[in-house]
């Protein structure tokens, strides 16, 4: 059987449609962590004939960042549950009997876009509408209580006071597995993180660890339909996921109009009436330097992948050598002025 | 005269993104193939400056660090120091520039962890690493 049949079988019993056939399988761009396919699957359900446009997330053969395709699942559900624009998931597999590898479905959401992060200005006249959905949504997720979407176990850190402690030991260890050629900015970032550690956290929230331009549906009127890539979400301080939407990496060139849409300043203050958290510059500064210090974890991890034969995908090649020299300098330009 | 390695690097790129790209019947190869295309051009660039990128660099490490000799304490560090200073690029070959640069950036790592604490040593060394990074910086390819 073919992969559109294979799935056809699976979902036939998961749906309790015995009916069911899939149709129009084609790949799509979806991240490196997943495989990802648009497919309809038509079947009848009480009498109903139904044509349901859907998507696939299975896991690759190898993987960039090793990350739970049950955590982003889990995520999806919860954002979903919390009334955020984003896909609802349908089933998750985590055998990988039916497909060879675990995967889940979700819905799709069909006539949108995602930004590309090279181009300048991606969303035009709609750039202060998206930017003010965006960091409201942000917002929302903050102010979320974990325990009472079902995430109060989810993983990450539970205590208010590790969240910095807990993200930066994660990504050391990535940089001390994945490092290649020797990072004396990396190096120094580390050093500087660990001797200057911010507040505790205001609160543990869901964070969902890359959230920013490039990685959200929109449609043609300027509307956010699905926040995607929910594979590296985590509980952490929501500083966290605020710093990572506003890093330039994500500013289409424009560093003062994080995520090529809206002022800093509006961005934040729409973030902060949404969240209902204070924003304190020198808690979030410490964030600044760790998400271009967690940017280049990925891209470092994303060199060795390419250099070392195991995955040839560009995406790796265009982190390890673009990705990685913009978080180098932005990193030294933050910490130049520091010393 | 022979077409350049730059120039065959860019017409491949363009050819591949107005003639080839379009003709992809899925979505994924496109973007693959698009990335690809944005490699080549990201290559062309660095074609033509990274052996001077490298020497430079290489140099100027050198050059901190007969600066910050007298800062250093220790007799296993200082040797290294001496060491570190007095080699040379004998070859302009990226592999024998990046072996240099490699030892040099791990001892720049142990200096920079030994005179961290002296804030004129430590702003000297972020200002190198700032030179380091801007000349590293790759702009992306406008269409």
């Amino acid at each position: 059987m073919n992969l559109e049949e294979k799935l056809a079988a699976y979902l036939a019993k998961a749906l309790e449609a015995g009916d069911l056939s899939v149709e129009s399988l084609s790949r799509i761009p979806g991240g490196a962590s997943r495989e990802t396919y648009r497919f309809r699957a038509l079947y009848t359900k009480n009498g109903v004939r139904i044509e349901h446009k859907l998507i696939l997330r299975r896991d690759p053969p190898a993987s960039l960042i090793d990350t739970d395709r049950a955590t982003e699942f889990r995520a999806y559900r919860a954002a979903h549950a919390l009334g955020l624009p984003v896909p609802e998931p349908l089933v998750l597999e985590e055998k990988g009997d039916a497909l060879e590898r675990p995967f889940f479905v979700m819905e799709e959401i069909a006539g949108c876009q995602v930004a590309n992060i090279l181009l300048p200005d991606p969303y035009g006249a709609h750039a202060g509408r998206i930017g003010e959905q965006f960091f409201r949504t942000l917002g929302t997720l903050a102010r979320a209580d974990a325990d009472a979407i079902g995430l109060g176990a989810f993983d990450g850190c539970k205590d208010v006071r590790d969240c910095w402690r807990h993200e930066l030991s994660r990504w050391q260890r990535e940089i001390d597995q994945d490092e290649r050629e020797p990072q004396p900015i990396v190096r120094a970032a580390l050093r500087w993180l660990a001797k200057h550690p911010p507040p505790p956290a205001q609160k543990i929230a869901l964070v969902h660890g890359d959230y920013r331009s490039g990685n959200f549906l929109y449609d043609g009127d300027g509307n956010i339909r699905g926040i995607l890539d929910w594979e590296m979400a985590h509980l952490g301080d929501p500083l966290e996921d605020l710093a990572w939407a506003l890093d330039p990496l994500w500013s289409h060139g424009d560093p003062a109009r994080p995520a090529g849409t809206i002022p800093r300043d509006a961005a934040i203050a729409i973030w902060r009436r949404a969240s209902g958290l204070d924003f304190d510059e020198a808690a979030f500064r410490w964030w600044e330097i760790f998400a271009s210090l967690k940017g280049a974890a990925i891209w470092i991890s994303a060199a060795r992948e390419y250099a070392e034969g195991r995955n040839p995908d560009p995406v790796n090649a265009f982190s390890g050598l673009y990705c990685l020299a913009f978080h180098n300098k932005v990193l030294a330009e933050r910490l130049a002025v520091a010393a | 005269m022979k077409p350049e390695i730059d120039q065959i690097l860019v017409t491949s790129a363009l050819q591949l993104l107005s003639d080839l790209v379009p003709r992809l019947p899925e979505q994924h190869l496109q973007g693959e193939a698009s990335l690809i295309a944005f490699m080549l051009l990201l290559s062309a660039n660095e074609y033509g400056r990274a052996a001077e990128i490298r020497a430079a660099e290489n140099a100027d490490m050198r050059a901190l660090f007969a600066a910050l000799a007298p800062k250093v304490r220790g007799e296993d560090l200082r040797r290294e120091l001496q060491a570190a200073v007095s080699g040379e690029d004998g070859s302009l070959a990226i592999a024998a520039l990046n072996e240099s640069n490699y030892a040099l950036r791990r001892f720049l790592i142990r200096l920079h962890e030994h005179v961290e604490d002296d804030p004129i040593a430590n702003a000297e060394i972020w200002s190198l690493l700032k030179t380091i990074a801007e000349r590293r910086f790759l702009a992306p390819p406008r269409f």
